[in-house]
């Protein structure tokens, strides 16, 4: 009786670690993008896995960085447990007690105060940084497993030795080596598994361009669920089941050895081990060097910051082939994001590509570096209006070559929602509640409630403002999610019925499920222009009119355009769209009735940002 | 020995050198960050900040929401951690290893896992559906973080659980039982009191990292429930008030640091023993 219940609780835990995983590794083959939804068995994704350069070249990263951390940590911390038996009691304590700090800390502590270390040595943040970062952590580790270990071995065996005549190395490796080496492993062992598992230390002691396995898919989760990750979730689960049984078995038979047989087999053991983990780890190191582009030339680079999926792969592609300059691609979430890592490191993009506001801002603060149209011919395709508008936020068109453009409006789904919809009013109906998806970005949260009653989207009034963010706090209960790019998977998967979005995603969500439906609320709202900028201290500026040149291209624009649906400037690929519907759609190209509503945002100065973003950490913890 | 001495100095220096660079300098940075303001004067507001409305709810709303998780994760662990001792003898490792294995699967991976099952058109409701049972409305609310942290955190929580109870001598609890104690009191006064050690250190791995996560908040809470972890990481990635972030770790350090004497506290009483 006790032994079934005890059997019975154990499988509903067992249960409740596994049912998830299942869950992932059953979805990695099915056919459809749906997850409540079975469509059909498929390889598919695995496939699509394999071909996506960034997350095999973040997967290599993870093992590279993985694999160098352990070994530096587990010699230094080796050395160390020995030289610490030679140390006086309170010193060895002292030590212990430091080593103990970044484990008992919180990764978000030790991240920032790296972060900060980082910032103030002007360490270039990227491959270096994550990896000394995780030396520092690991270290511990490896010093946790040997030392205990370290405190049973006799020094008299180690000393009786060198009476004997043996070299202080020899007699080192010969006694006290052997006994320490399952601690050194295991200690190995933990702290490889913590940096692989890392998210948070990495998360900000990694610079631009950089990526592991970890911050890649917290990027993707934050974008949608993309089914390639239910791939390699099932891939890693695999291995590590496949490691750990192995290992485990390993143990086990070692245990039902008897004592000194025990002893003899885990030194040969363990000697066999070190030279395959040394040969495997000097492949791996290699193969994901070799992926990783260590080897890669670092002269002729591009280091490019965009929005999430605001780009045809395949551009990028085309134009590294064409010029031969090897396109460092970066995407940022918001625009306020993209400015916090332009202060941060002013140097580590050459080309951007922010909006008007934002764009006023950067001009502002002298962080651009104005154009040279000479390298830039292919301008000559942008429409004359566009370049009329961008004047509101860059004068003269020195600094920035719009790239899209479009409206922010409500998508909502006719199955869902069954009256008209003309006005913002909609959003705080409390008939939709938990079916709203607000806009995660300041400026667009605040632009919803201020045109909506009817103050200027622009506004600084406290007051104004203040009424604003009373309103976004009472809508609070009523929003399912903030979400930025998420809110095209999400209203795809009817996952709600109503969100504020861009109008370039309304033409690809169109596409996809054919009940949805976009208007620009009567209010009013916001038009805005997304423009490619150069960064003041580029390091490569040629290239970076190269790469806005090639944007320009009436064919490349048209494929953007195909892509990402955004409304494009550039008259000439508009021309060449072959679906007369979407040449012309109202979305895209809305008529001077709509666009007489809707207004553009300008930066509002220091003061102003400071107001918004203190009353936008109000609204979203829900309270003044 | 005269020469052992310089051998372990030698040994022990580089690795004294870089938690001098690597983590006392850092923490030293974030003091001074967290006390200046922006032009590099001393002030104390960027620690009194938490009394704001806004970071304090932050903060009350992390602790409850951890402290909640910590609990589960103890009663779930705590009956795992002796049935899987009991049985050590007879079956192998291998069962324990299985429910330890998750921890091996990136952390990022395992939320993801639980945004899949728990949304809206989630797996649970399609299931539910299929079902004709009423669906759960469960993602994007505290209770969703709740379980991102316990599936999370919860090996944390069975390895140590695990760890000292499978180092306790059958022969006490024998002799508890022989002297006369029923079940309730031998697992009160013995077994209970023996493991302190794996439970402190357990409530430790867990509750640390739940109380300062930011990724399972902006998984499972969907950007509307901020936790104080998100409230800092926003000032660095979002606000670029790098001072304020700062001020804030420092107030989360005061909670790490009670924590360490806790634990120290009751390491040292486990080592009298």
């Amino acid at each position: 009786m006790r032994s079934k219940i005890e059997k019975i609780y154990m499988g509903i835990i067992f249960i409740f670690m596994y049912a998830p995983i299942a869950t992932l590794i059953v979805l990695s083959f099915n056919g459809s993008k749906s997850r409540a939804r079975w469509g059909g068995f498929t390889f598919n994704w695995y496939i699509r896995l394999f071909q996506d350069d960034k997350i095999i070249n973040a997967l290599a990263n993870t093992l590279i960085i993985a694999l160098v951390s352990t070994i530096a940590a587990t010699i230094i911390g080796t050395l160390t447990c020995v030289g610490l038996m030679g140390l006086k009691r309170r010193s060895r304590t002292i030590i212990m007690g430091i080593t103990n700090i970044p484990m008992i800390n919180a990764d978000i502590v030790t991240g920032i105060s790296l972060m900060l270390l980082f910032k103030v040595l002007h360490f270039e943040t990227g491959f270096v940084t994550v990896l000394l970062a995780h030396i520092t952590f690991n270290i511990p580790y490896v010093m946790l497993a040997v030392m205990p270990r370290m405190k049973t071995i006799n020094p008299n065996v180690y000393e009786a030795a060198m009476d004997l005549g043996a070299k202080p190395l020899y007699a080192f490796r010969k006694t006290v080596l052997p006994d320490l080496m399952p601690a050194v492993l295991s200690g190995a062992l933990m702290a490889f598994t913590m940096s692989i598992d890392d998210f948070i230390i990495t998360y900000f002691t990694k610079g631009s361009g950089f990526d592991t396995l970890s911050t890649k898919i917290y990027n993707e989760v934050k974008r949608g669920i993309q089914p390639e990750i239910y791939a390699l979730s099932s891939i890693i689960f695999v291995v590590v089941i496949v490691l750990l049984l192995a290992s485990a078995g390993f143990k086990n038979r070692q245990i039902s050895e008897k004592k000194i047989a025990l002893f003899r087999m885990e030194r040969r053991l363990t000697r066999k081990h070190v030279a395959v983990f040394a040969v495997l780890s000097a492949c791996i190191v290699l193969l994901a060097m070799y992926f990783g582009g260590v080897f890669a030339r670092k002269k002729n680079q591009l280091f490019v910051y965009n929005a999430g999926e605001y780009i045809d792969p395949e551009v990028i592609e085309m134009f590294e082939e064409e010029t031969g300059i090897d396109v460092i691609y970066d995407e940022f979430e918001t625009l306020e994001i993209m400015y916090a890592k332009m202060v941060q490191n002013d140097a580590a993009y050459d080309v951007i590509c922010p909006s008007d506001y934002m764009i006023a801002k950067l001009i502002s603060k002298d962080m651009l570096r104005e154009l040279d149209l000479n390298e830039i011919p292919n301008r000559k395709y942008i429409g004359e209006q566009y370049l009329r508008s961008s004047e509101a936020f860059d004068p003269g068109n020195k600094y920035s070559v719009p790239y899209t453009w479009g409206t922010v409006g409500i998508l909502y789904n006719r199955n869902m929602v069954k009256e008209p919809v003309k006005s913002w009013d909609i959003l705080w109906d409390e008939k939709y509640s938990g079916q709203i998806l607000m806009q995660d970005s300041i400026r667009d949260a605040f632009m919803v409630a201020l045109a909506r009653r009817g103050y200027s989207i622009n506004t600084t009034d406290p007051e104004e403002l203040k009424e604003a963010a009373d309103d976004l706090i009472a809508q609070r209960p009523l929003v399912q999610a903030y979400v930025i790019d998420q809110a095209r998977d999400k209203m795809i998967g009817e996952e709600a019925a109503l969100a504020v979005i861009y109008s370039g995603e309304v033409i690809y969500t169109q596409r996809e499920n054919k009940n949805l439906e976009y208007c620009v609320p009567e209010e009013g709202s916001n038009v805005w222009i997304d423009a490619w900028v150069v960064t003041k201290h580029a390091r490569n500026p040629e290239a970076a009119m190269k790469w806005i040149d090639f944007l320009c291209r009436p064919d490349i624009a048209l494929m953007n355009f195909d892509f990402i649906t955004y409304s494009t400037p550039n008259t000439a690929a508009r021309e060449m769209i072959e679906e007369e519907d979407i040449r012309n759609s109202e979305v895209a190209y809305p008529g001077e009735d709509v666009l007489k509503r809707c207004s553009t945002y300008v930066y509002l100065g220091e003061d102003g940002d400071t107001l918004y973003s203190d009353m936008w950490k109000k609204v979203k913890s829900g309270g003044s | 020995m005269g020469n052992s001495k310089k051998t372990s100095r030698l040994l022990t220096s580089p690795y004294i050198a870089w938690c001098l660079v690597f983590i006392i300098v850092p923490l030293m940075m974030i003091l001074f960050y967290g006390l200046t303001d922006e032009g590099g004067s001393f002030t104390l507001s960027n620690i009194t900040a938490i009394a704001e409305p806004v970071h304090f709810r932050s903060l009350i709303l992390a602790l409850i929401l951890s402290v909640i998780s910590t609990v589960i994760c103890f009663f779930l662990a705590y009956p795992l951690g002796m049935i899987l001792a009991k049985n050590r003898l007879s079956s192998q490792g291998i069962v324990t290893t299985l429910f330890i294995l998750p921890m091996w699967m990136n952390f990022l991976l395992r939320t993801l896992a639980w945004m899949t099952l728990l949304e809206n058109k989630g797996v649970v409701n399609g299931i539910l559906e299929y079902l004709h049972l009423p669906g759960i409305n469960v993602i994007n609310t505290p209770g969703a973080i709740v379980i991102g942290m316990v599936y999370n955190f919860l090996p944390f929580m069975i390895l140590p659980i695990y760890n000292s109870l499978s180092r306790i001598d059958e022969n006490v609890i024998n002799a508890a039982r022989d002297l006369g104690a029923d079940a309730f009191q031998t697992f009160f006064k013995v077994t209970l009191p023996l493991t302190v050690p794996g439970i402190i250190s357990g409530i430790t791995m867990v509750f640390i990292p739940a109380l300062t996560t930011f990724a399972i908040s902006t998984m499972l809470g969907g950007s509307k429930i901020l936790l104080i972890g998100n409230i800092i990481e926003q000032e660095f990635t979002l606000s670029y008030n790098w001072n304020l972030g700062a001020g804030l770790s420092i107030v989360l350090m005061v909670f790490i640091v009670i924590n360490m004497v806790v634990s120290a506290v009751s390491d040292s009483k486990g080592e009298d023993r």
